[in-house]
């Protein structure tokens, strides 16, 4: 049977610490760019504070960890690539970008109604040395294509290759987790197969409080948001979380 | 017979057609692509995978990480018992920070060390300042200097108590990080569903935004609230100061009392914090003395361990500071204070960025993961425990031991100093080991030496297990700082990433510079009615000194506050009463 990974994230338990954003970069070879900004940065899990547009002191606040939401229906950067560089895997559900078929022309970063693409505007590069960090399953993209979550496919490939090694037909849940999975201090995020109904995720996207972003499109997302307040469930609507009261616009690229 | 001109008429419509067909697109296609991928773009090095276990070095939490190493260079950290925390996701890249010292003349720093000891006198001694007590380089020091004419040991002021999250009902939070960095993170968050947090601060900061109730109290005025849940002032008084209704002072100071073991924690846990929580009958239960691991007897004959307040203006000839591993961050003005005219400054650090501003000499140390050395006690930790940084890498040539400089400038040989430790811990046949490899426990009396000291240097911990806390201790009076009322200094200096170290990874830029989410070096976070708009370049200022900064208007930031991220230049700006004030340039 096919897999459909997803994700929970209860955002009544995000600090906004930024553990997963930087466990995301450093699995994924993702480069420290020293001259880019909140709109030319990489960063394939990026945590969003929003508020709900009170004065102080009845202003309250919220982290809202956003990534590729891995649209299973009428995925919209898939249907917009003239290169065949977007593909969903119908064995895992992931929306997988191809560097090497991207010819950069961010159609994508337009179609995606998560703002959850990113665009390499320079060559990758670290600082001196620090090149020997780099996580040997994933190969650093080049300039001027475009990257986003994953949800880690080198850790998939390598649970595969684990599982086979073992002589499994399949790999086992607790083998293959997302680094900002395993990164998240507060164990707000987890992460499963959405088909299996004994899984976390799959009981977590039952429960009344959970939530996906623009459910309205329709694109039937697989990460699955979770809060009791009221005025944070109220973001899902919303066209991006930057565009909560009093939040700033951020659109890259 | 083809002429000349054909000829050229042949090549020019040749040409001119060759841009009809789609060989020259081509040829712009694959040089831009050749150009993406040229040989420069790094390519991760291969080799085996191995699993490697240490703990982490830059804060006292000391969290158990597991290393995942292509061969024996740390890819990929990760908690074991939990996440870590965003500066120890990254910290196998501090190595290669481009700001990391990497020369310094040890020999120029030996000499005048030697120098200022031979004509030190009781008006002009000689100190080491330990910005980390409690490692058993700390024990190396105290030694040291009492083995030295006219040596001083200095330290910032230890906890007064260790507090046990896991036996409290109801926390009341004065400002503390508790859910960002204050305590070991995995530990607090396994303890987090059961007690009810209570966060009084005047700042909603992240341990705000998720406490059970959030007490916004007027910039610097946690203390009086603690003050009145303990009893010692009324609630009246108390909400005159920090601007909350005497009847939420009230019920805070009830749910304290009536929901089970309640606890007190702030940043700094002080004498005066331990006193309020004496009050609330937390002792032996939510608050225990600190424990450390026992050390050998020989150690015992060591220097007493003085706060840099106590000495003498202008007393100190020669100074040693040991910023090798994040520590606690003293004002360099309070520190220049002590010196006399002419002293030599020493520091141990692995970045210019610190004192080695301001140092006569900087010597290079190594930086976690290269360096070896154990950790001081925990805030939240109950027990004594014993955990060993474990190098993954080798450190560079030409780096200082801070602890085998200071012991051979006293004729100590301290080579063996942790293995020694670790021998007096397993004589003490308390306690028990933990290996993380196979996630056991076993009894330290059922483990010989050696294998001991093998599962200390693999990642393993020992702790000592429950003990009695014994009479609660007289804690000292202090008298609360004043609340700043200056008009020459209106604002409230606060610090966002308590916990940043004074070197981070290059991709902590993912979180300031590339996202929102913490606030950029240099650059202050204001109410957006302090009259400054968003990137305006202004100079923060307080008694001890400026800086330039760059202006976030931020509503969550009250009125009356700045919120800036701690840096060595902003830690050189704080006083005790956090006042300030920002000045458009």
């Amino acid at each position: 049977m096919n897999k459909r990974y997803g994700m929970s994230i209860d955002i009544d338990k995000c600090t906004g610490c930024g553990a997963c954003v930087l466990a995301c970069a450093v699995e994924n070879n993702v480069p420290p760019l020293p001259k880019a900004n909140d709109r030319r940065g990489i960063t394939w899990m990026r945590v969003y504070k929003i508020d709900n547009g009170e004065e102080y002191p009845e202003r309250r606040s919220a982290f809202v960890p956003m990534l590729c939401q891995q649209c299973g229906v009428e995925t919209p950067c898939a249907h917009v690539c003239p290169q065949q560089a977007v593909e969903l895997d119908p064995a895992t559900g992931i929306v997988g970008q191809m560097a090497e078929r991207c010819l950069g022309c961010r159609y994508c970063m337009a179609a995606c109604p998560y703002h959850a693409r990113y665009f390499n505007w320079w060559d990758p590069s670290w600082p001196a040395g620090m090149e020997k960090t780099l996580n040997p399953d994933v190969a650093p993209r080049m300039r001027g294509v475009v990257e986003k979550c994953n949800f880690c496919h080198g850790r998939w490939h390598r649970a595969k290759e684990r599982a086979a090694a073992a002589g499994q037909k399949d790999i086992r849940p607790e083998d293959y987790v997302p680094a900002c999975v395993e990164a998240c201090p507060t164990g707000a995020i987890r992460f499963g197969d959405l088909n299996d109904p004994s899984s976390e995720v799959a009981a977590a996207r039952r429960d009344p409080a959970s939530f996906r972003l623009l459910e309205k499109l329709g694109t039937d997302t697989k990460i699955y948001y979770h809060s009791k307040r009221d005025w944070v469930r109220q973001i899902a609507n919303a066209p991006h979380p930057g565009g909560s009261p009093g939040g700033k616009e951020n659109i890259r690229g | 017979m083809t002429t000349r001109r054909e000829l050229f008429k042949f090549a020019g419509g040749s040409a001119m057609g060759l841009l009809l067909t789609p060989a020259p697109w081509r040829l712009i296609t694959d040089t831009a692509l050749w150009s993406e991928n040229w040989p420069g773009i790094p390519r991760p090095a291969g080799g085996e995978i191995r699993t490697r276990f240490t703990h982490c070095a830059l804060c006292p939490a000391g969290c158990a990480v597991r290393a995942r190493c292509v061969g024996e260079q740390p890819v990929a950290l990760a908690g074991v018992d939990g996440g870590l925390c965003p500066f120890g996701v990254a910290g196998h890249h501090l190595p290669y920070h481009p700001e990391r010292l990497r020369q310094g003349d040890r020999q120029q720093a030996a000499s005048a060390l030697a120098a200022a000891i031979a004509a030190s006198t009781p008006d002009r001694g000689v100190a080491v300042l330990d910005l980390q007590p409690g490692r058993t380089a700390s024990w190396t020091y105290r030694r040291a200097v009492a083995a030295i004419k006219s040596g001083v040991y200095l330290a910032p002021e230890e906890p007064a108590c260790a507090v046990n999250l896991a036996a409290a009902r109801t926390v009341l939070s004065l400002g503390a990080p508790l859910l960002d960095g204050w305590g070991r993170p995995n530990l607090v968050f396994r303890a987090r569903p059961d007690f009810r947090l209570i966060q009084a601060e005047a700042i909603e900061s992240r341990t705000a935004a998720l406490a059970d109730e959030w007490l916004p109290v007027a910039p610097g005025s946690e203390t009086a609230l603690g003050r009145a849940v303990a009893g010692e002032i009324g609630a009246h008084e108390a909400a005159g100061i920090t601007g909350l209704a005497e009847e939420q002072i009230s019920q805070t100071a009830r749910a304290l009392r009536e929901n089970g073991l309640a606890l007190i924690v702030a940043p700094e846990m002080t004498s005066e914090v331990l006193r309020w929580n004496l009050a609330l009958s937390g002792w032996g239960k939510t608050v225990v003395p600190r424990r450390e691991a026992p050390v050998p007897k020989t150690w015992i004959k060591a220097a007493p361990v003085i706060p840099l307040a106590a000495m003498r203006d202008g007393s100190l000839g020669a100074l040693v500071i040991d910023e090798s591993v994040p520590g606690a961050h003293l004002p360099w003005a309070e520190i220049e204070r002590k010196l006399a005219p002419g002293a030599v400054v020493v520091v141990f650090t692995w970045s210019r960025a610190g004192y080695a501003r301001h140092a006569t000499c900087a010597l290079p140390t190594a930086v976690y993961p290269e360096a070896e050395g154990d950790l001081p006690q925990a805030i939240d930790a109950p027990e004594a425990g014993f955990r060993l940084t474990v190098p993954l890498i080798p450190p560079p040539p030409g780096m200082t031991d801070p602890a085998q400089f200071v012991g051979a400038l006293a004729g100590l040989d301290i080579k063996d100093a942790l293995r020694e430790r670790a021998g007096a811990i397993h004589a003490s046949g308390r306690g028990s080991l933990r290996t993380y490899a196979d996630g056991k426990s076993q009894a330290v009396k059922d483990v010989k030496l050696d294998d001991f000291w093998k599962a200390l240097n693999a990642g393993g911990a020992w702790t000592s297990g429950t003990e009695d806390s014994g009479k609660p201790p007289k804690p000292a009076s202090i008298t609360a700082p004043a609340i700043n009322t200056d008009t020459l200094w209106p604002l409230r200096l606060a610090v966002d990433s308590p916990a940043a170290a004074v070197l981070v990874s290059p991709l902590m830029a993912k979180l300031s510079q590339e996202s929102r989410l913490r606030l950029a070096p240099r650059t202050a976070a204001l109410h957006p009615k302090a009259g400054f708009e968003d990137g305006a370049r202004a100079m923060l200022e307080t008694p001890y000194g400026g800086c330039a900064i760059e202006v976030a208007v931020d509503a969550s930031v009250p009125p009356g506050m700045v919120l800036v991220a701690d840096r060595p230049e902003i830690a050189d700006l704080r006083g005790a009463d956090g006042c300030a004030r920002v000045v458009r340039i």
